[in-house]
């Protein structure tokens, strides 16, 4: 994490385009690029500039926006729109968990017939559409087609959790649907390799019924590579928001990204890419505990 | 790899058939198209799919097919190049990495770990706003995204394979290392490489499409899929067809890839697709 903040920090520093001209505009003296640059402290040597920034990274201050809202607090900026994106993260994460044990499992238990065939096929199908693609097709046919779903715009859960459910509902669909896809495969292929274990066998032979021996040594056994796939497929969720969050006007972290890449807010940018990478990490970790508590072997 | 193999494997004879005339039409399509991709026509403004305009027209009357043909074109190699040079610097990370150990292993993973600890898309979007926009940076970002990816895969298998009796041959003849690293193991690890290269340039399209379809990536008037998407995107309630069609041609490609890409793995492992047959 601290190198990543590290990584984040000079990068951004080396990029092309100095701040002071971005909010200044063509009109900066040399005199008022210095004053700007003396305010904001960016005239100090990079590494206590670095040294400032994560100092204030842990006090939850990054400092404020040069262009996105200007002169804001860019904490607030975070904490009024991290709310949003992790709503519809959860609910995206939500529809594709149930959709691919679902898929899954039909598809494991039917192998080779037309069940599996179907399954198989949509997987395949949904990792090869490109989400944003996705969105507006499903705008296209639910939202203008059919008028189930609003196009634009999102109610935060804070004002109507039922309005909040229906408005997100698109967007974490279309965020859902490859990562639906690449569950589904993961949970099939684990599944169909405990299928075939002697220790089902036996189970079957002592006289369990079908739906004990699938769930208590079937299932349990398929269900830490799924979640290994779960938390990896993280990285790949928070990718999807940015664009999504775009499209269907959705004002959380993904879409203030873009919006500051727009206006070369250097800070905000910085600012996302540091709560993105805490979110993977705090999952990568989260994923570490569940799996150590199901599999007591891995817990060494 | 046999030949024979792969013509039995349905998944990846359908993958290799489509990308094989995917890549055909999208040369030659271009050629003997009627229509120019930069040619304006503004009596035929946004039309509708038809005889002569199988995918429409766009809102200054160009023919959406050729278009996208030329930006599959554009997107294909922008995807491609990112990927072969995540390639020639991952591999050569991974195979050193993997056959030394050591504290060149460590610092190498560690770079990886951080590398993979971002979101693809955030890490691209990122390196677009530090690099700027344009065709170079996003095939630079692509092999950015994929270049811990490729370091990994290959480190963990040289670890697997450096104690091999091939290997150790070669260490016993007085071969160079980087001789025994390219010419003993790289051949004898190249199947997983394989099959991630196809799914990489798979989603490598879809990072250039994404970055470009919201203005990130590739500047119009390039036509590269995302900027055709982006375009289409903005008389999305008139004109659904150019962004309907210009996705649909995206996620066939895209099938092909990973269709390709599964077949591939299949063949190489042999045991998972015995189970499933």
């Amino acid at each position: 994490m601290l190198v990543g903040t590290l990584v984040v920090f000079f990068v951004m520093k080396a990029a092309p385009g100095d701040p002071a001209l971005v909010v200044l505009g063509d009109f900066a003296t040399p005199e008022t690029i210095a004053k700007f640059n003396a305010d904001r402290g960016l005239d100090a040597p990079w590494l206590m500039q670095y040294l400032d920034w994560l100092g204030g990274i842990l006090r939850f201050d990054f400092g404020t926006s040069l262009s996105v809202s200007a002169d804001q607090d860019i904490s607030a900026l975070l904490a009024f729109r991290l709310p949003k994106t992790l709503f519809i993260g959860l609910y995206a994460m939500t529809i594709a968990i149930t959709l691919s044990l679902i898929l899954g499992t039909l598809a494991a238990v039917n192998r080779g017939n037309a069940i599996d065939t179907g399954a198989t096929s949509l997987a395949v199908l949904g990792v090869s559409m490109p989400d944003f693609w996705f969105g507006y097709m499903l705008i296209l046919g639910l939202s203008i087609g059919l008028g189930l779903f609003p196009s634009y715009g999102f109610i935060p859960p804070s004002q109507s959790i039922l309005g909040a459910l229906h408005s997100g509902f698109l967007p974490a669909l279309a965020i859902a649907a490859p990562m639906a896809a690449v569950f589904t495969r993961t949970l099939r292929t684990a599944l169909i390799e405990n299928l075939d274990r002697e220790h089902v066998m036996v189970s079957k032979s002592l006289g369990h019924s079908g739906r004990f021996t699938f769930f208590h040594h079937v299932f349990r056994n398929s269900i830490i590579p799924y979640i290994v796939v779960v938390g990896l497929q993280i990285r790949y969720l928070l990718g999807g928001v940015v664009i999504i969050e775009r499209i269907f006007g959705v004002n959380g972290v993904g879409s203030l990204m873009v919006e500051a890449a727009f206006a070369r807010d250097y800070f905000v940018v910085q600012a996302c890419a540091v709560v993105f990478l805490a979110i993977v990490l705090g999952v990568n970790y989260l994923v570490d505990l569940i799996c150590a508590m199901l599999d007591p072997r891995r817990a060494r | 790899m046999k030949l024979n193999a792969l013509i039995q494997n349905r998944a990846a004879l359908a993958g290799s058939t489509i990308t094989a005339l995917f890549i055909i039409i999208i040369i030659v399509g271009p050629m003997i198209s009627p229509w120019g991709s930069g040619a304006f026509d503004f009596t035929a403004v946004l039309k509708p799919p038809s005889w002569s305009h199988p995918f429409g027209t766009d809102s200054l009357g160009r023919d959406v097919l050729t278009r996208v043909m030329e930006g599959a074109r554009i997107s294909l190699m922008i995807s491609a190049s990112g990927v072969l040079a995540a390639m020639c610097l991952g591999i050569t990370a991974g195979l050193f990495a993997g056959y030394l150990g050591g504290w060149l292993d460590a610092i190498v993973m560690r770079m990886v770990d951080l590398l993979f600890a971002f979101p693809a898309f955030v890490l691209a979007l990122f390196l677009m706003v530090a690099l700027g926009f344009g065709v170079t940076n996003v095939a630079l970002a692509i092999m950015l995204v994929y270049l811990p990816i490729f370091a990994r895969i290959t480190r963990n298998t040289t670890e697997v394979v450096r104690g091999d009796a091939y290997v150790q041959a070669a260490q016993v003849m007085g071969q160079s290392t980087p001789r025994i690293l390219f010419r003993e193991i790289l051949p004898n690890i190249s199947a997983p490489i394989l099959v991630q290269a196809s799914i990489a340039v798979a989603f490598g399209i879809v990072i250039e499409s994404g970055l470009s379809f919201i203005g990130l990536g590739v500047q119009p008037p390039t036509p590269s899929l995302g900027v055709i998407m982006a375009d289409g995107q903005e008389y999305f309630r008139r004109a659904p067809w150019v962004l309907t069609m210009t996705g649909l041609t995206v996620t066939i490609a895209l099938l092909a890839l990973n269709l390709l890409g599964d077949g591939l793995r299949d063949l190489a492992d042999p045991r998972l697709k015995r189970r499933d047959a």
